[in-house]
């Protein structure tokens, strides 16, 4: 009782803050678009942060979340382009696949995702893990680079999955091989079977089905993408710190530093993939003071301590990225560079796919 | 064990038990009204769950399902009409029963019994839940391949009139599902440049339109019978000593429900017939069967009820359904975001008990309900149905504005209406086409995995032999009882009308080869192939429709003869259904004038006006009570209604389809 008595206290005193009082939202209906379906990560996303929000924004507005699934997020990232007001009423739930559509130029995209204001962003990072029996150790590759067929599953090369295909060639894997249309969790359970090598899952779900499998002995860990940093710097991940990251894992392969355009490639993946993997972001002109109220109400439920309870099991380790440096990231992301593009169609024409990079 | 109570334990918090309530009494309902059965009242659930929590619309959609077969009953004893497809064995026994004034025993022993079989199907599928992950894990892409293309099979073999015309259905299906964008390539097939399409028509809206539209314009149109009241009718506890009487004969018949149901393509349909067929076979005095005899209801329905339990074994290990209702849960689940497979049983496995203490208490809240309340829910049967079908149609037409909030979503819900009506009159299986449809995707895939991963030496696995043998004698023996000698082609009046379908059905293959053939391989290799194959399957049907048409001299030869088996359908007056299917367009375009509730109130008040002139004090009224429904439906779920025309030129408040703020 005493808890909601003090939250209550505080609230109220958020809301005569004058900091928010030039933006009131109080009576008004906040959209959430989210361009993929209920139950998604991007859904969780939002469906965690979401009364978070409604108690630190200023008027405490009621937030509906508006799942558009469709075309591979494209159908709702477009319906958020073209009916979002910029008067804090309307928010966009970005993830990898939203970047991805913009960073491969795919045509049928009309959202300007560089315009648009970003207010958290939540990174995510990669695991790659192979069986027991074809690693001796998180470092070795030796024996899979030895194997004939060396087969891993891929939902389609038009997806964030492409990188897989690039990651593979870059370490000079030859029997490396996608597995059309398995996603993560059904390539997972085909590694188990023994009929994949490797499988790779993202950070929650490594926590949840695949470390188990590791401490049974089953299982070992391959790498990780790494966690790159504000200066460029790429530090191993604390979940799997006996892993390389995939820079350690190049220089071990090839015998030389990750550098020039392939460096330059991994960074563009890295932040599509790893570090902007979900983000909140205001449509385009969203007026600055409105942005401000949306960060500011970000910092305080960041500090919420019913937040950081919950947090790491919700939306895993990482914290979140609040600001602008959360849009450097995300145009880091969505703009790839005519080299890395080169090199992202040079390894989906070794693979026979027809797909290119636009 | 500990989750298996802790699962009991969040079962009984209220919001859990109010879900579940609110589930069984709709699919209460819908079971009692002739015709709509567990797929309509799904289709109908699904799109407004995506706002529940993923175990409370658990929870829901079990409890739509599991109590259909229960209340099914009603119609089929009062009126001697099928409620749903699975009670059309318990019409032999309980309509005489009632004819001779023993109604009232014959829906207790049926109650009893499904409460019964419903346990007994909840128990076996916890028991194959503990047995499930290393079945899992011997069943890699190549047995799994296997075993949806043996549903597929079965499901065409079994369901439709004809054996042929139901592989077709299932080819169709298959052809209609690869619409869209190539799972390998990405590459749209057959989209022409729209957005929907890349996408492929939602599942719920296909499920929708082929099934709960063609039932109600079929109840229109047949002006159903009416049904005798209960009052004063006794009896009721003779029907439940009835069946633990008969206690061993339940067993068994929950034990083929359950075994049945576990094998893709059997379940609904046939399952009450099996059962029924058994109480002949092993009866010592069959003199009553048929006449009036409680066993002849005890039987079908402990089978149908027991048959939930063991469907679900296949759907939440492989997510491969076995009917067309098996088919909508597997789309909840996704909108939910549960994948079916190993999941089920490590991660989710909270989830997966909740679903089967779910399905045990949906059994018993069901026939508690049915035995408490009879006397009332019986007349439920009385109302006229032009008075049901539009207040039905609109919600249908809301529960599609929330799958996507897409106005295409109604043109696909009438297209899907239109073929599904088609079908029906015509005898192509509809489970066939859905069931095809929604596999489409996972063939494909399969087919491509199952040759990366072994090539062709997954034939030679030890599952795969088995499951190869299991199915072809399944359908051998089948195929054998569907011999039906009294069809006699030759009273159908619309020979010509049915060939011309054939032809306008075999326009579409044709046209899908033709826009896929300049794609890449990988993209155009599957829906050509399938297309090729439902076209051959098309002409033979033409060839032979044309044999019995002209009395070409050797339609008397066997092989002919057999196959001519229900090539014709005799149907029921799709004039008439077609008409009222105009009607719903005519309801479309009000809807894109005036929004939804405006053209909602002009619509069910039309509509009953129009069967009685006099009826406007039951029109208002339930308009009115209809808009009260709809309006708190859509702030509990913060759902917006689809505004028309005039929203874009008038403010309207957000009540008539107005914005929220």
């Amino acid at each position: 009782m005493f808890r909601i008595l003090a939250l209550a206290l505080v609230s109220l005193f958020l809301v005569s803050a004058p900091a928010s009082a030039k933006v009131d939202l109080s009576g008004k209906t906040i959209t959430w678009v989210v361009p993929f379906k209920e139950g998604g990560g991007t859904s969780r996303f939002a469906r965690f942060i979401q009364p978070f929000l409604t108690k630190y924004l200023p008027g405490n507005p009621d937030i509906q979340i508006m799942h558009i699934p469709g075309g591979g997020a494209i159908k709702g990232s477009n319906y958020f382009q073209e009916n979002a007001k910029p008067d804090g009423t309307f928010m966009f739930g970005c993830s990898t696949s939203v970047i991805v559509n913009v960073a491969t130029g795919n045509p049928l995209v009309k959202y300007n995702l560089s315009k648009y204001r970003p207010v958290a962003l939540l990174p995510q990072n990669t695991h790659w893990f192979t069986r027991s029996d074809l690693a001796d150790g998180p470092h070795d590759l030796s024996k899979l680079k030895e194997r004939k067929l060396v087969l891993y599953a891929l939902k389609t090369p038009a997806s964030a999955d492409l990188f897989h295909i690039w990651v593979f060639d870059k370490l000079g894997i030859k029997g490396a091989k996608p597995i059309p249309g398995l996603s993560s969790s059904g390539g997972y359970q085909a590694f188990l079977r023994g009929e994949i090598h490797i499988s790779s899952h993202g950070a929650a779900n490594y926590v949840k089905k695949v470390k188990p499998e590791i401490d049974k002995g089953g299982v070992v860990d391959l790498m990780t993408l790494g966690i790159i940093g504000a200066d460029g710097s790429v530090t191993r991940n604390p979940l799997a710190p006996d892993a390389p990251t995939f820079p350690e894992m190049y220089e071990q392969v090839n015998g030389k530093k990750l550098e020039g355009d392939d460096l330059e490639a991994f960074y563009s993946i890295g932040a599509a993939w790893s570090q902007a993997s979900k983000s909140l972001l205001l449509p385009e002109g969203t007026p600055d003071e409105i942005v401000e109220a949306f960060r500011d109400a970000a910092t305080k439920m960041v500090a919420d301590p019913e937040f950081k309870e919950k947090a790491s099991s919700a939306l895993g380790p990482f914290p979140l990225i609040i600001g602008e440096e959360a849009g450097e990231i995300i145009k880091k992301a969505s703009i790839f560079s005519d080299t890395t593009k080169e090199q992202l169609n040079a390894a989906l024409e070794k693979n026979r796919f027809t797909y290119r990079v636009q | 064990m500990e989750q298996f109570l802790f699962s009991l334990a969040q079962l009984f918090e209220i919001s859990h038990l109010a879900f579940l309530l609110g589930g069984t009494l709709l699919g209460l309902t819908v079971g009692i009204l002739p015709g709509l059965g567990g797929t309509s009242g799904l289709a109908l659930v699904l799109p407004f769950v995506f706002t529940l929590e993923p175990s409370h619309a658990l929870a829901m959609m079990i409890g739509v399902l599991a109590p259909t077969t229960t209340s099914d009953t009603f119609p089929a004893v009062l009126m001697g009409i099928p409620g749903t497809s699975g009670s059309q064995a318990t019409v032999m026994d309980g309509f005489p029963l009632s004819k001779k004034g023993m109604a009232a025993r014959a829906l207790s022993a049926a109650f009893t019994s499904s409460l019964l079989g419903g346990l007994f199907g909840a128990v076996i599928l916890s028991v194959s839940i503990y047995y499930a992950i290393p079945i899992i894990m011997t069943f890699g892409f190549g047995e799994q391949f296997l075993l949806v293309i043996l549903a597929l099979l079965m499901v065409g073999a079994l369901t439709g009139e004809n054996f042929i015309k139901g592989i077709t259905a299932c080819l169709l299906g298959l052809v209609l599902g690869s619409v869209g964008s190539a799972p390998i390539t990405g590459d749209p097939r057959f989209t022409f440049g729209s957005l929907y399409l890349i996408e492929g028509v939602p599942l719920i809206i296909v499920g929708l339109g082929l099934f709960a539209l063609p039932e109600i314009v079929g109840l229109l149109d047949s002006k159903g019978s009416i049904a005798k009241s209960l009052r004063g009718e006794k009896g009721w506890l003779t029907g439940t000593i009835d069946v633990f009487r008969n206690w061993f004969l339940v067993l068994r018949c929950s034990a083929i429900g359950c075994l049945v149901g576990a094998l893709p393509g059997l379940g609904g349909t046939v399952v009450d017939w099996i059962a029924y067929s058994h109480l002949r076979q092993t009866a010592k005095d069959t003199s009553g069967i048929g006449k009036g005899d409680i066993r002849g209801v005890i039987a079908p329905e402990s089978a149908n009820n027991a048959k939930e339990g063991g469907a679900l074994i296949p759907t939440l290990l492989f997510g491969i359904p076995g009917s067309g209702n098996k088919v909508l849960l597997l789309g909840g689940f996704v909108l939910i975001g549960i994948e079916p497979g190993l999941d089920m049983v490590t991660t989710h496995l909270d989830l997966t008990y909740l679903m089967i203490w779910s399905l045990a208490l949906a059994n018993i809240l069901g026939a508690g309900l049915c035995i408490g309340l009879a006397t009332y829910i019986s007349k439920l049967t009385l109302i006229r149905y032009y008075i049901l079908a539009p207040v039905m149609i609109c919600l249908i037409f809301f529960a599609t504005f929330n799958v996507n909030r897409d106005w295409y979503d109604f043109v696909g819900l009438l297209t899907f209406g239109l073929i599904g009506i088609v079908f029906k009159n015509y005898g192509w299986s509809r489970p066939a086409l859905l069931i095809g449809f929604f596999l489409s995707t996972k063939v494909e895939l399969l087919s491509y995995q199952t040759h990366a991963v072994y090539g062709l030496s997954f034939l030679g696995r030890p599952v795969s032999i088995v499951l190869l043998i299991l199915c072809l004698g399944t359908i051998f023996m089948l195929l054998r009882q569907k011999f039906d000698q009294q069809y006699r082609p030759d009273d159908i009046q619309d020979k010509k009308q049915q060939i011309l379908f054939v032809l306008v059905l075999i326009l579409f293959p044709i046209s899908v080869v033709w826009f896929t053939s300049s794609l890449d391989y990988r993209a155009n290799l599957f829906p050509i192939t399938l297309s090729l194959m439902s076209l051959s399957l098309l002409t033979l049907i033409l060839a032979v429709k044309a044999i019995d048409y002209y009395k070409i001299a050797f339609r008397k030869s066997a092989l002919v003869r057999f196959v001519n088996v229900k090539i014709f359908e005799k149907n029921k007056g799709i004039a008439g259904q077609l008409l009222y299917f105009f009607s719903f367009i005519s309801y479309l375009l009000m809807n894109l004038l005036v929004g939804f509730p405006i053209a909602s109130v002009i619509f069910i008040n039309s509509f009953i006006l129009f069967h009685n002139r006099k009826a406007w004090t039951i029109s208002l009224p339930i308009s009115g009570v209809f808009l009260l429904i709809m309006w708190l439906l859509a702030t509990m779920l913060v759902l917006q209604f689809p505004s028309g025309l005039l929203g874009a030129f008038v403010d309207l408040p957000w009540w008539l389809g107005g914005e929220l703020n």
